[in-house]
C-alpha cells in the first residue's frame, strides 16, 4: 500500500511540475509550493534531531559531556543579530567561526588547489630515457594544459594592454576558454537530459496495473485539470474586457 | 526559404519539448541496446575495488539528495554490489542532511539482495552535522564522530567496524557527489591530510569541474554522470537502470545536436539574406 501510494504522489508531482512545460499554471505552483514545504520540514527535522538530539542533547544529558554548553552558547549568540540592543554579541560567536574556518581552511586549499595543481601542470614536457627521446600523446596532453594555463592567465591579466604578443595569447586562451565553456555545455545538457530520462522512466514503471494505471490516470486527469483552468481564465479575462 | 527559416525561428517552444520527450520516450520503450565502452577513468575505479582483498575496508559517501537521482542512484548501486561481491567491509555515510532517507534505503536494498548482514558486513553511519569537520573528526577518531550508527547501534560494538580508528584505517574511499561537500570536500580534508586512496562518481554537470582533480592524480578514477554509471554497470556484468536510460540519452543528444545545426542554418539564412536587401 505505501508503495502504491507513493507511486500516485510521486506522478502527481511529477506531473504538475512537467506542466510548467505547457505555461505557468495553479498544478505547478502547488507541487512548487509544497516542494520547498516538504524540504524544509525535512531538513529541519533532520538537523534537529541530527545536531541538537544526538550530537548535543544525548552526549550533554547522557554521556555527561557538559562543556557542550559552550558550543551550544556561542550557537545560541548567533541569535542575538535579531535584537538590535545586543546584537555586538553575536561577534563572538562569528570571530571563532571566522577564526577557526580559516585555520582549517587555508593551509588545506593552499596544499590541494594550489600546489598539488601547480604540480599537475608543470610536468616534463618530454623524456629522455633509455629509449631516447620520446614525444607522445601524454606528453602533447602536458604540452596542451601548459599552453590552456598560460595563455588563460595572460587573458586574464589586465595590468598591461593586450597588444602584439600579449594579445595573441590571450586570443588563444580565448578559445580554450570557449572549449571549456562548450564541454561544461554539453554535460550540463547531458545532466538535464539524464534527470528527464529518469523521471520518464519512472513514469513508465508507474503506467503498469501493479500501480493502478497511476499515471495514465493522472496524465488525463491533469490534462482535463488544464482544459478547464485555461476556460475558466480566458472566460474572467472576457469579464474584465466587457464594458 | 526565408520564410520558412524564418518561421522555423520562431516555433513555439513547446513543439521542441515535445521531440525531446519523443527522444526520449521511443528508446526507453523500445531499447536499441547502442554498445557502451567503458572509459579508462571509471575502470580506474572499478579496477580498484576489484584489487582490493576480502575485508578490505570500504567507505562510501553518498553525498546527493533525490534530485540527483537518476545520475547518481544506479552508480551507488553498482558500486554497492561490487563491494559487497568483493566482501569488502562496508562504511556508508552522507554528508547531505536531505539524501539520508535515501542514501539509508540504497545501501539496505542492496544489502538485502546480497545477502549481507547489517553491523557485521555494512555499517550505515547516516549523516553528522558539519561536513569538512565531519571528514577531519573522522580522520582523528571516526568512532568518535559517529558514536553510534544511523540505527543508535554504538559503532564500537560493530564486528564490521573492529580495528577501525581513524580514516587512515580505510583503504578506499568513493564519493558519489551533487556538489559541494562532495568529492572535493572529501579530498581536501580527508585523502590529502590522511593518505587514503580516492575515488569520485558525480553528476554530469558537476564532472568538468571535478577532472582537474582526475588530471593531477589527485583522485584515482571518476564516474561521470549516467553514461558513467552505464559504464560500471558494463564492468560489473549487471544491467541496471543507467545502461536502460543510455539509448535514450544518445537520442536526445542526436536530438539537441539536430536541432543546433538546424537553428544555425535557418540563422545563417535569414542573416544571408538580410545582408544582401542592405
Amino acid at each position: 500500500m505505501e508503495g502504491f501510494l507513493g507511486a500516485w504522489v510521486a506522478v502527481g508531482l511529477t506531473l504538475f511540475i512537467y506542466s510548467f512545460l505547457y505555461k505557468d499554471n495553479p498544478f505547478f505552483k502547488l507541487a512548487e509550493h509544497l516542494y520547498v514545504g516538504v524540504s524544509m520540514g525535512y531538513t529541519i527535522v533532520r538537523i534537529y534531531y541530527d545536531t541538537m538530539v544526538k550530537s548535543l542533547y544525548q552526549p550533554m544529558v547522557s554521556e555527561g559531556k557538559w562543556w557542550l554548553v559552550i558550543a551550544a552558547l556561542l550557537g545560541l549568540l548567533m541569535l542575538t543579530r535579531f535584537i538590535p540592543k545586543i546584537t555586538w554579541l553575536s561577534r563572538w560567536s562569528f570571530a571563532f567561526v571566522v577564526g577557526f574556518g580559516s585555520g582549517v581552511v587555508i593551509p588545506r586549499i593552499i596544499s590541494s588547489y594550489i600546489l598539488q595543481q601547480v604540480q599537475g601542470t608543470l610536468l616534463p614536457l618530454a623524456s629522455v630515457g633509455e629509449g631516447g627521446f620520446r614525444f607522445g600523446l601524454a606528453q602533447l596532453n602536458t604540452v596542451l594544459i601548459l599552453v590552456g594555463v598560460v595563455t588563460v592567465l595572460f587573458y586574464f591579466f589586465f595590468s598591461i594592454e593586450h597588444r602584439g604578443a600579449i594579445r595573441g595569447a590571450a586570443r588563444v586562451g580565448i578559445y580554450f576558454l570557449m572549449i571549456s565553456f562548450g564541454a561544461g555545455f554539453g554535460y550540463t545538457v547531458m545532466a538535464r537530459m539524464s534527470l528527464l530520462i529518469g523521471r520518464i522512466d519512472d513514469l513508465l514503471l508507474y503506467s503498469s496495473s501493479d500501480y493502478g494505471y497511476a499515471t495514465i490516470v493522472l496524465s488525463i486527469l491533469i490534462i482535463l485539470g488544464l482544459l478547464y483552468w485555461e476556460r475558466s481564465s480566458r472566460k474572467a479575462v472576457k469579464k474584465v474586457d466587457m464594458p | 526559404m526565408r520564410s520558412f527559416a524564418e518561421k522555423m525561428l520562431a516555433i513555439d517552444r513547446r513543439w521542441i519539448f515535445g521531440l525531446i520527450a519523443l527522444a526520449t520516450l521511443l528508446p526507453l520503450l523500445y531499447p536499441v541496446g547502442l554498445p557502451i565502452r567503458p572509459s579508462p577513468q571509471v575502470k580506474n575505479v572499478y579496477e580498484y575495488i576489484e584489487g582490493l582483498p576480502e575485508g578490505s575496508v570500504f567507505l562510501l559517501s553518498m553525498d546527493f539528495d533525490p534530485a540527483s537521482k537518476p545520475e547518481l542512484y544506479p552508480m551507488a548501486v553498482s558500486i554497492l554490489r561490487h563491494a559487497f561481491k568483493k566482501n569488502l567491509r562496508m562504511m556508508g555515510m552522507t554528508l547531505w542532511v536531505t539524501g539520508t532517507g535515501m542514501a539509508e534505503k540504497v545501501i539496505s536494498d542492496v544489502a538485502q539482495e546480497m545477502g549481507k548482514q547489517r553491523g557485521t558486513d555494512y555499517v550505515f553511519l547516516g549523516f553528522t552535522p558539519g561536513s569538512s569537520a565531519v571528514i577531519l573528526n573522522m580522520g582523528q577518531d571516526l568512532l568518535a564522530t559517529f558514536p553510534k550508527d544511523h540505527y543508535g547501534m554504538p559503532t564500537s560494538e560493530l564486528p564490521v567496524l573492529k580495528g577501525v580508528r581513524s580514516l587512515r584505517d580505510v583503504q578506499y574511499a568513493v564519493s558519489l557527489a551533487a556538489g559541494s561537500p562532495g568529492i572535493e570536500t572529501w579530498y581536501v580534508y580527508g585523502k590529502d591530510k590522511y593518505k587514503f586512496e580516492l575515488g569520485g562518481g558525480c553528476t554530469a554537470v558537476a564532472a568538468p569541474g571535478i577532472y582537474p582533480l582526475l588530471q593531477t592524480g589527485q583522485i584515482n578514477g571518476l564516474i561521470g554522470g549516467l553514461r558513467g554509471a552505464a559504464e560500471y554497470e558494463t564492468l560489473l556484468e549487471r544491467k541496471g537502470k543507467a545502461t536502460s536510460g543510455m539509448d535514450a540519452q544518445s537520442a536526445t543528444h542526436f536530438m539537441i545536436i539536430l536541432l543546433i545545426l538546424a537553428c544555425n542554418l535557418f540563422y545563417f539564412v535569414t542573416r544571408r539574406k538580410d545582408t544582401r536587401r542592405r
